[in-house]
């Protein structure tokens, strides 16, 4: 489950889906229902923050030191300062909504059947974030695109709280949180790889968030703690691995192979629940 | 966007939003608008609003004009 978490956490295709489906599919014994469930998948969640914050540690230090210093002075005057504040824009929508919202939605859309049901929808928006991209790239040549083509410390801080609000999609189990804001970041002008490091730079407060907030529940509910940490450390290490892989694969690829993964494992799953359950 | 109208503005809301977080640490206040029926200590809200009175005053401190 932690090896399934990292490596689907990263990828556009909704760990939270592949959470509900494959323990469903595949009979493992413990149900979505149990309210050890969610702090479980927290926990693998800080095992994937822990990963992405090894990975990115010079730039976290130097975001982290941008806010302090931009908060007290009042200016942006560094990349950093301003790649913090933009982080800070885009995680108060998705703080906002996953607080009220969060556990509401996934109440409502625990069923594989529902989270299946999403995968197709996750592979439609991946599609039409790429569509989008090209219709804006259409007509220029390669220089020019190059040329436009922003950082993500330069995108506006309307479209970094639109990509943030975009993360409360990930609620639904089977769409998936990168999926969306890479898409958002590639509509906000940002280049794959810059909007997957954008994407992943603005996941971790989230994850980390409601991985303080959710992980105290573990202890009250008498789980297994040493199976959940041997979990959340596979989970690190599958996400440490997946970011790798795709900040290298984003350099020259594109999202759409994800979007196909996805309708694809939309019709398996309902096939073999169908069948199989 | 430097405004002194907006910094008043983000200070005021900093300002409800550090009473609103208060009052879920201390909890049984707002039942109303929390997802658990349970009163109490609401650790997530109480974090949120927190979060968001330090945007708000940073919000502030940004949009304000400054004076050399």
């Amino acid at each position: 489950m932690g090896l399934l978490q990292g490596a689907s956490e990263l990828f556009p295709v909704s760990s939270l889906g592949h959470a509900v489906i494959v323990p469903s599919l595949l009979h493992w014994t413990f149900k979505q229902t149990e309210p050890s469930f969610v702090p479980f998948l927290v926990l693998l969640h800080l095992g994937t923050a822990t990963a992405l914050l090894i990975l990115y540690r010079d730039q976290w230090v130097a975001i982290i030191r941008g806010f302090f210093t931009a908060a007290i002075s009042g200016q942006m005057r560094t990349d950093s300062e301003r790649l913090a504040m933009l982080l800070l824009t885009g995680t108060i929508p998705a703080a906002v909504l996953g607080v009220f919202l969060e556990n509401r939605i996934k109440a409502l859309f625990a069923s594989p059947y529902e989270a299946a049901g999403f995968l197709i929808v996750n592979g439609v928006l991946i599609f039409g974030f790429e569509a989008l991209r090209r219709r804006r790239e259409r007509g220029s040549s390669r220089e020019e695109q190059e040329a436009g083509f922003a950082q993500a410390e330069r995108i506006s801080f309307r479209a970094a709280a639109i990509v943030g609000a975009c993360q409360a999609l990930a609620f639904l189990p089977g769409i998936s949180r990168s999926g969306v804001t890479i898409g958002g970041g590639l509509i906000a002008g940002l280049r794959h790889q810059e909007a997957a490091r954008f994407s992943f730079l603005l996941a971790t407060p989230v994850i980390l968030g409601a991985g303080i907030v959710e992980v105290p529940q573990l202890f009250a509910s008498g789980v297994p703690l040493g199976e959940y940490a041997a979990g959340a450390v596979l989970s690190g290490v599958a996400a440490y691995a997946s970011a790798r892989f795709l900040l290298r694969y984003f350099r020259s690829g594109r999202l759409d192979p994800y979007g196909w993964y996805c309708i694809a494992a939309w019709l398996i799953s309902l096939a073999l629940l169908h069948f199989c359950l | 966007m430097k405004s002194n109208s907006v910094a008043v503005v983000l200070g005021v809301l900093g300002v409800i939003f550090v009473i609103v977080a208060v009052l879920y640490a201390v909890g049984g206040v707002l039942p109303t608008f929390t997802a658990s029926p349970v009163e109490g200590f609401h650790l997530k809200h109480t974090i949120l609003f927190a979060v968001l009175a330090l945007a708000s005053f940073v919000g502030a401190n940004m949009t304000r004009i400054k004076t050399v």
